[in-house]
C-alpha cells in the first residue's frame, strides 16, 4: 500500500423530525427533508456533493422499486452519482460504509448518505415476511417477529435474558426519547406494563416492539483537512465494518451474532478498542425489539456472555450510568425501519461533537455504533470520536 | 480526483453462466454458484482469499424482499463483509473498486443475476415508476423506448427499418457466443415487421435472459501474483438522469455522457476512439445508438457509424439478445475482460483496452462506464 | 386497513413440480406529497394544476424540479390544452408526450380517440376527464384531438385550491413462477410422494444441509450425497403466536419453531400444533423433541406436513 489511507468523517447530519404517519410529504419529500437538514448542518450545498448513497429498506415496503431513481429529483441530484445499497434494518450502515470507501478509493470527495423508510404506506408485517425463501417456511413466516421472539425464548434459557431485562430496556429507552425532539414516542412506562402488555409472539409483547414509523436521516462524508475545512468539529469515524453470514449455515444458533462478533472484532482493533465499557462514552445501538439490546450488549463486549441482565439492571446503560445506551431513546423512540442504523451513526455523531442538546451525555467523545438487518444474518459496527485517528 | 494513496485494482478473473431466455430447471443459488466458481477457478486463489463480495440483485424480479440475505452461501459471502447494491452489477464493482483501491481489502468478488424468467418483467419495469403520475398511465419498458425511438428517427432522418442492421448485427454475434443461448437469428417476419411499441418491432427491444456472472478484483500486489494478465480498472464513472421520463432530452442521454466525462477524466483520457473494445448495454436499438453517441463513439443521431469506426462494438451480442436486467453491465465487463485478457476462447490479438457501459432505472436513467486496460 | 395482509402462496404446479407459483399482494396508502397532492385533487373539478420552479413552470404540479431539485414556489391553473411532443402505439394504446399550453415540461399520458395512422407530431389535444372521479391521475383519463376546449394563459395563484390528497390506495400485486431447481425438486419430489424428507451431505465437512443444495454455505464445497433424514428433531428456537392474520394456517395460539432435524445441521421453519396454550411456552421450548404429523395433503412442500407435535420425554 502506498500511503496512508485517508480518515473519513462525518460533517452533517440531519433527521426529520419521525413521525406515525407523514400525511404533508411523498417518501421523496421525506428523504429530501433529512438532507436539507445536513446541508445546513454542514454549511453546504448540493453543488458540494459528490455523490450521493440512498439507503432504504426493501422496496417492497414502500411498493416502489429502486426508489432513489425517484428520490433524484427531490434531492437535487441529476446527473451526478447516486445509487442504492440495501440491507434490510442495517442499511443505514451499509450505506456509510459504501460512501466512506467512495471517498477513501478516490472516486468521491464529499459523498451524501441519505436513508428513510416511510413504513407507514405499507402493511410492514407482510412485507417482512416475503423475506423468507418462498419455498423454504415463508408459509409459516410471522414477519421477523416469530422467528426474533424464537431465538430471544433461546437466549432466555441460555443466556438469561429474562422478559424482565428486556422490559427494562423498553422502559430505559422510552424514557431517554422524551428528551429526544426527533423521537416520536414519547410516553414513559414501567416493567409492569411491559409484562403486563399483550403477547403479539411471546416473549415479544406488545411495549417490547418499536413504533412504526415515517422518517428519514442524511450524512455527509468527508475526508482529512477537506473535512476539517467544512466544520471545526467534524466526528471522526474510527472504524465501521458490516458482515454476514449465511442464512442456511449449518451449525447457525444465533444465541450469539458471530457476524456481529466479527464485525466488532475489526472495528475495535481498528479503532485501539480493548475494553469497550470503559471507552466508549456512549452507544446507539438498534434495537428493533427490546430484548436484542441486551444480545448486543455480549456481542458487542460491553459485558460478558450472560451477564446482559445484570448489566442492563445496573443502571450503567441510562442517563447518567458509565456507558449510556441509546440516549436517543433507540428504536424506540421511532423506527423508519431503513434509516434506524444511519440515525444510529447521525446520533453517535452528534454525541461526539456535543450536538445533542437534551440528550446529551456530558462530554462524550468516543461513541460505539451497532445496526443489522436481514435474518439476523447482516449486521455492522462503527466507532465514532471526536479525535481524529 | 484520481488520489495518489490509491492503490490500482485489476479483474483477475471472471465467469458467467450461459444466458438463456429462462433457466427453468435451476434456481438463483445455482446460477450463482456456477459464476461464483468460475471466477475462482483457476486463479489458485480459494474462497478464504476473498475479503468481501458485493452483489446486484432485484427484490422485484427474485419476488423476496432482502434477496441478498438468501443467497449468501451461494455467493460465497459467509462472514464475510458483503454489501448489496441494488443496480446493475457494474455499480457492484465500482464499489468494490473503491474498497480495494482505498486499502480496506486486498481481494472482492462482484456478483450480478437477475432471473427474470420467474416474473412478470413488466412489473420490475412498471414499478420503478414513482406511483401517481406516471405509473398509472400504460407507460412501460416498451413505451418508454417507442417514445424515444419516434423522436430519435425523426431527428436522424432514419426509418424504422434501418435499425434492423442494429439488431441483426446483435443477434448474429450472439448466435456466435457460445454463453447466449439462441441457435441462430430468428427468422420469423413478425418479430422483424411488426409493431411492439411504434416504430418498434420486437427485434429492437432487449430480450429478458436469467443468468448469473462473477468478477473478481484483487488489489495489485495480488493480482500480479496470481494472474499473467491482470485486467487492470483504469476509469470509472456514473451519473443518473432525472425521474420523469418526458422531462429528459427527448433523444440523447446526458447522464451517459457525464458518466463518461468521469471515467475519462480518472483515466486521463480524452478520446474513447482509442479504445480496442467496447461492450455497451442498452434496452432496445435506439438506446444503443443513443449510448454509443453519449459514450462518444459517434456524433449525435449518427450513432449507426460507431459500428464503423476504430473501436469494436459489442462483439459479444450486446445486451440486445440477452438482457440479465440486473446483470448486463457486468455481464459485458467480464466480456471486454476476458477478451483483454486473453482468455480462451476470447482470444483478441492486438486489444489492450476496453470501455464498458451499463445501465440501470426506468429507460435508462442511471449510467456507469467503467474503462479497462492490460499490458501491451 | 388495519389487518395484516400475509403474502399469498399459491399451491405448488403439482402435476409437473418444475416451478411453484407465488404471489405477493400488498395494499398500500401512498403520499404524493403537496404539489401533487394538489393536482390530484383538482382533477375531480376538472383544473390542471402545475407548478412554478424559478423559470420552470412543471404540469403536472410537483413538488421539486428533477432538473434543479428546486421546491415548488407557487401553484398555477393551466388550461387543458397541449402539444403532442411523440407518441407510441402499443398492446394497450397509445400514449404520448404531451406539453400543456404554457408550460416549460411535458408529462407522458394515453391519447384517446386518435388513430394513430393519422396522428402527427404537433397535434393539438385536448383533456379527457374520467366520467367518475375515483382519487388518481386518471381522473384525467388522457388526451383526444383538440375540440372546444379553449386555451389561456397560465393562471397564477388560482383561487380555492383543493386540499391536497394525502393518500392514494394502490395495491402492488407481483406474480411468480419459482423454480424448484435440482434439489428443492428433489426434496419436494419425495415429500410428495414418498413422505420422505432428504437432505445433502457437504463433501468436506459431512455435515447434512437441509434443504439440500450444490453448495455448502460455509465449505463452498460440493454436497451430492443424499440422505433421508427421519422427520424428527428438536426445537432450536420457537415462540408462541398470539397476533392473526390473513393467510394464517392455524388459529393462534400455537408455536412458530425453528426444528433441527436429526442428523442435520440446519433449520426447518414450521409449527408446533396441539399445544395446550397454557404451558406452550414450556411445552414446546427450545430443546423440546418434536414430530412431523404429516396430513393429507400431497402438495409437494412443507405444508404437506400439517404441523409438528410434541414427543413425550427429555430434552436434549
Amino acid at each position: 500500500m502506498s500511503g496512508r489511507s485517508k480518515s473519513i468523517a462525518i460533517v452533517g447530519t440531519g433527521q426529520t423530525v419521525h413521525a406515525r404517519r407523514r400525511t404533508d410529504v411523498s417518501q421523496a419529500g421525506l428523504a429530501r427533508e433529512a438532507v436539507v437538514e445536513a446541508l445546513d448542518d454542514a454549511g453546504l450545498t448540493m453543488d458540494d456533493i459528490d455523490s450521493v448513497i440512498v439507503a432504504s429498506g426493501p422496496a417492497m415496503f414502500g411498493a416502489v422499486n429502486q426508489p432513489e431513481k425517484w428520490l433524484v429529483d427531490a434531492l437535487g441530484a441529476r446527473y451526478k452519482p447516486v445509487v442504492r445499497v440495501t440491507s434490510g434494518g442495517g442499511t443505514g450502515l451499509a450505506g456509510a460504509l459504501a460512501g466512506m470507501n467512495q471517498i477513501k478509493g478516490g472516486s468521491a470527495k464529499r459523498v451524501l448518505v441519505v436513508a428513510y423508510d416511510k413504513l407507514s404506506e405499507g402493511q410492514l408485517q407482510a412485507s417482512i415476511s416475503t423475506l423468507y425463501d418462498p419455498f423454504w417456511g415463508r408459509e409459516f413466516a410471522v414477519g421477523i417477529m416469530g422467528f426474533s421472539a424464537a431465538y430471544w425464548h433461546a437466549r432466555i434459557k441460555r443466556l438469561g435474558h429474562t422478559e424482565e431485562a428486556a422490559a427494562m430496556v423498553g422502559v430505559k429507552n422510552r424514557k431517554h426519547a422524551l428528551a429526544n425532539p426527533k423521537a416520536h414516542v414519547k410516553k414513559e412506562i414501567t416493567v409492569e406494563d411491559v409484562m403486563a402488555s399483550r403477547p403479539l409472539c411471546w416473549p415479544i409483547k406488545v411495549l417490547d416492539v418499536p413504533p412504526i414509523s415515517d422518517g428519514a436521516c442524511a450524512v455527509i462524508l468527508a475526508a482529512d483537512e477537506d473535512a476539517l475545512s467544512i466544520t471545526e468539529s467534524p466526528a471522526w469515524i474510527h472504524g465501521m465494518a458490516y458482515y454476514c453470514e449465511a442464512d442456511n449455515a449449518a451449525d447457525r444458533q444465533m444465541i450469539q451474532s458471530e457476524p456481529l462478533q466479527i464485525a466488532a472484532a475489526k472495528v475495535y482493533q481498528d479503532a485501539g478498542i480493548t475494553n469497550p465499557f470503559r471507552q466508549f462514552d456512549v452507544a446507539e445501538l438498534q434495537e428493533p425489539y427490546t430484548c436484542f439490546e441486551l444480545s448486543y450488549y455480549e456481542g458487542l463486549g460491553l459485558c460478558p456472555e450472560g451477564g446482559a441482565a445484570e448489566l442492563v439492571a445496573s443502571g450503567e446503560t441510562a442517563m447518567g450510568g458509565s456507558l449510556p445506551v441509546n440516549p436517543s431513546g433507540g428504536c424506540m423512540g421511532a423506527n423508519p425501519i431503513g434509516a434506524t442504523a444511519l440515525i444510529r451513526l447521525a446520533e453517535a455523531a452528534m454525541q461526539v461533537t456535543g450536538k445533542a442538546g437534551g440528550h446529551q451525555v456530558p462530554g462524550a467523545s468516543r461513541a460505539l455504533v451497532q445496526a443489522g438487518g436481514g435474518w439476523a444474518n447482516l449486521r455492522g459496527v462503527a466507532v465514532v470520536g471526536s479525535e481524529k485517528r | 480526483m484520481m488520489n495518489t494513496t490509491t492503490r490500482r485494482v485489476a479483474v483477475v478473473n471472471s465467469a458467467q453462466t450461459v444466458l438463456s431466455p429462462a433457466w427453468p430447471d435451476r434456481q438463483h443459488i445455482d446460477l450463482i454458484s456456477e459464476a461464483v466458481a468460475g471466477a475462482l477457478k483457476g486463479t489458485g486463489l480459494r474462497i478464504e482469499d476473498v475479503d468481501f463480495v458485493i452483489d446486484s440483485g432485484s427484490d422485484f424480479l427474485d419476488g423476496r424482499s432482502i434477496s441478498n440475505c438468501g443467497f449468501l452461501g451461494a455467493m460465497g459471502a459467509h462472514h464475510k463483509e458483503e454489501s448489496r447494491v441494488e443496480e446493475d452489477g457494474l455499480w457492484s464493482l465500482s464499489y468494490a473498486h473503491d474498497k480495494i483501491a482505498g486499502g480496506s481489502a486486498k481481494v472482492g468478488l462482484v456478483i450480478a443475476y437477475s432471473k427474470p424468467s420467474e416474473s412478470d418483467v413488466r412489473n420490475f419495469w412498471t414499478g420503478l415508476l414513482e406511483p401517481f403520475l406516471q405509473r398509472p398511465v400504460g407507460l412501460d419498458q416498451f413505451s418508454a423506448a417507442g417514445l424515444y425511438a419516434q423522436r430519435y428517427l425523426a431527428t436522424a432522418g432514419l426509418k424504422a427499418d434501418d435499425l434492423h442492421a442494429v439488431s441483426n448485427r446483435a443477434w448474429e454475434r450472439a448466435v456466435a457466443n457460445p454463453y447466449v443461448d439462441v441457435a441462430e437469428v430468428p427468422g420469423d417476419a413478425a418479430f422483424w415487421n411488426d409493431p411492439v411499441s411504434t416504430p418498434l418491432r420486437a427485434s429492437d427491444l432487449a430480450r429478458p435472459a436469467d443468468g448469473a456472472v462473477a468478477v473478481l478484483l484483487a488489489s495489485a500486489d495480488v493480482a500480479d501474483q496470481v494472474s499473467a494478465t491482470p485486467v487492470w480498472l483504469t476509469g470509472l464513472g456514473s451519473a443518473i438522469d432525472q425521474h420523469f421520463l418526458a422531462a429528459r432530452e427527448p433523444d440523447a442521454l446526458p447522464a451517459c455522457a457525464a458518466a463518461t466525462r468521469s471515467a475519462l477524466r480518472m483515466a486521463g483520457l480524452d478520446d474513447v476512439r482509442s479504445f480496442d473494445l467496447a461492450e455497451v448495454s442498452a434496452t432496445s436499438t435506439v438506446g444503443e445508438l443513443m449510448v454509443l453517441e453519449a459514450l462518444g463513439f459517434a456524433e449525435a443521431h449518427r450513432g449507426l457509424d460507431a459500428y464503423v469506426g476504430a473501436t469494436t462494438i459489442n462483439e459479444s451480442g450486446g445486451a440486445l439478445p440477452a438482457d440479465v436486467i440486473m446483470a448486463t453491465g457486468l455481464v459485458r465487463l467480464h466480456e471486454a475482460a476476458s477478451r483483454l485478457a486473453g482468455r480462451t476462447g476470447y482470444e483478441t490479438p492486438g486489444a489492450t483496452s476496453a470501455l464498458v457501459h451499463g445501465t440501470g432505472g426506468f429507460a435508462m436513467q442511471n449510467h456507469c462506464v467503467v474503462t479497462m486496460e492490460v499490458a501491451s | 386497513m388495519t389487518v395484516i395482509h400475509q403474502p399469498e402462496t399459491a399451491e405448488a404446479n403439482v402435476e409437473t413440480m418444475d416451478w411453484m407459483a407465488a404471489q405477493i399482494k400488498m395494499p398500500y396508502t401512498l403520499t404524493p406529497g403537496q404539489a401533487t397532492g394538489i393536482f390530484l385533487a383538482e382533477l375531480a373539478g376538472r383544473r390542471l394544476i402545475g407548478s412554478r420552479h424559478g423559470d420552470e413552470l412543471i404540469v403536472p404540479a410537483q413538488d421539486f424540479s428533477g432538473t434543479t431539485g428546486e421546491p415548488a414556489t407557487g401553484f398555477v391553473e393551466v388550461a387543458p390544452v397541449g402539444t403532442v411532443q411523440a407518441f407510441t402505439t402499443g398492446a394497450t394504446g397509445t400514449i404520448g408526450i404531451i406539453l400543456i399550453d404554457g408550460s416549460t415540461v411535458p408529462f407522458v399520458h394515453q391519447l384517446l380517440g386518435v388513430e394513430p395512422e393519422m396522428l402527427e407530431l404537433g397535434a393539438r389535444v385536448e383533456a379527457v376527464w374520467a366520467d367518475e372521479p375515483t382519487g388518481g391521475m386518471l381522473d384525467l383519463a388522457g388526451f383526444a384531438p383538440l375540440g372546444s376546449a379553449a386555451t389561456f394563459e397560465p393562471k397564477d395563484d388560482p383561487a380555492d385550491l383543493a386540499a391536497a390528497f394525502e393518500k392514494v390506495d394502490y395495491t402492488m400485486t407481483l406474480d411468480y413462477r419459482h423454480a424448484y431447481g435440482p434439489y428443492y425438486g428433489t426434496l419436494f419430489d419425495g415429500v410428495k410422494d414418498g413422505r420422505r424428507i432428504r437432505g445433502v451431505k457437504c463433501s468436506a465437512c459431512r455435515r447434512t444441509l437441509l434443504p439440500p443444495r450444490a453448495l455448502c454455505d460455509i465449505c463452498l464445497a460440493p454436497t451430492a450425497e443424499w440422505v433421508d433424514v427421519e422427520a424428527v428433531g428438536t426445537v432450536q428456537a420457537s415462540s408462541v403466536v398470539h397476533i392473526e392474520f390473513i393467510g394464517q394456517r392455524l388459529t393462534p395460539p400455537y408455536v412458530y419453531a425453528e426444528i433441527v432435524l436429526d442428523g442435520t445441521s440446519t433449520r426447518l421453519i414450521h409449527m408446533v400444533g396441539d399445544v395446550d396454550p397454557d404451558v406452550a411456552q414450556t411445552a414446546a421450548a427450545p430443546g423440546a423433541r418434536v414430530r412431523a404429523v404429516w396430513s393429507d395433503r400431497h402438495t409437494g412442500s412443507l405444508a404437506d406436513i400439517d404441523h409438528f407435535e410434541l414427543l413425550p420425554g427429555d430434552e436434549t
